[in-house]
């Protein structure tokens, strides 16, 4: 190889080198573009996994699941989770408008999570009074974390699917800085259960 | 006589009533005030987050409040009041400690956040310098080996 042919490598060396070594720098002084920015919202099983969630539920049965919250929104985020229980002829929220099922909040959580962080909780639920009839299911109390609520919820028999169908609403809300207050985030995730009589 | 029981006994109703009503109200007010402290402190811990400060520890503290706001809010929800309104009492008290560490935060932020600017810059140049000035060093070194492999290389003139 020529002299010319050495020169060129230890030029490319160089550059490069410069280069690595001025990387924390450069990261610096140019911004690197953000990701996608989201909130994401899912149920786990009991075990922690995607399996065994809560189905067929009897009065006085515990019964419980894992719900978590993940932040890529690219900065700090405070979250309120609702939980709500609806029937088959209550709405579920509105993913085109962006409005939140018009069905009253039971139970809450709230809580922060830095960014690429991530938030899981345990929820016991079960139904503490309800009562049936030939073709319809009234659920009286819902007890929530051990916290009782009074919801007298009522469900005609489906017949298609045949059972007393009930759902578990999940909504995700963010607190919004700009104009403080707390906003539906149009992340929901639901829970189908079937109420039955006897185990 | 009888006027006088069926007097004390609407009175104590409407008393009873009254006073339920009233501790809703100041529940609900307390509530509003704790709603609204957890969020000026998180609004701090933004500012700060901002500005490049480590909030890690702010937020297990918010997070601690916003558990025990959540609690209150769920009391309160099922008609318990008086729980609600003793879970609330905390939750005002670590607001306000954080507001004031996260805004002590924010300002001993762009201090370090400075320091760590330009030394990562005099890092860069000093490194950089270092790095090509080894290089040129080793370029005159194979420099040179390669014209005294030239030198060596050059064919001699021989006398017959």
């Amino acid at each position: 190889m020529k002299i010319g042919g050495y020169k060129l490598i230890f030029v490319v060396v160089g550059l490069i080198g410069v280069l690595l070594i001025a990387t924390p720098a450069l990261s610096i002084i140019i911004p690197i573009p953000k990701g996608q920015q989201f909130s994401e919202v899912y149920l786990l099983g009991p075990q922690h996994t995607m399996e065994n969630y809560p189905f067929n539920i009897t009065v006085g049965q515990n019964n419980s699941l894992y719900v978590g919250v993940t932040n890529q929104l690219g900065s700090s985020a405070y979250y309120v989770l609702y939980v709500k229980l609806k029937n088959q002829t209550d709405l579920y929220p509105n993913p085109a408008a962006g409005t939140p099922s018009a069905v009253p909040p039971l139970y809450e959580y709230r809580f922060f999570i830095q960014n690429g962080g991530n938030w899981a909780s345990l929820l016991n639920f079960s139904v503490s009074s309800a009562t049936f009839s030939e073709n319809k299911s009234l659920v009286n109390v819902l007890t929530i974390n051990n916290v009782a609520f009074t919801v007298n919820k009522p469900a005609a028999w489906d017949s298609d699917s045949t059972m007393f169908s009930y759902q578990l609403l999940f909504e995700l809300w963010i607190y919004n800085a700009q104009t403080n207050t707390v906003q539906y985030n149009n992340r929901y995730v639901s829970l189908q259960l079937n109420l039955t009589q006897t185990v | 006589m009888i006027a006088l029981f069926v007097f004390l006994a609407f009175g104590s109703c409407f008393y009873s009533g009254h006073y339920v009503f009233a501790q809703s109200d100041q529940t609900a007010s307390k509530l509003q005030a704790a709603n609204t402290a957890v969020e000026q402190a998180f609004n701090a811990v933004l500012d700060a987050e901002k500005v490049g400060a480590n909030v890690t520890g702010l937020i297990a503290q918010l997070n601690v409040a916003a558990g025990d706001l959540a609690q209150a809010e769920n009391s309160y929800r099922t008609g318990d009041f008086n729980a609600a309104g003793t879970q609330t009492d905390s939750v005002l008290q670590i607001a306000q400690e954080v507001t004031i560490s996260a805004q002590d935060a924010q300002q001993a932020a762009p201090v370090s956040g400075q320091n760590a600017f330009w030394f990562i810059i005099v890092f860069t140049v000093i490194g950089a310098i270092v790095f090509v000035l080894v290089l040129f060093l080793v370029w005159r070194r194979v420099k040179q080996r390669y014209i005294k492999s030239l030198f060596a290389a050059k064919p001699e003139v021989v006398d017959r």
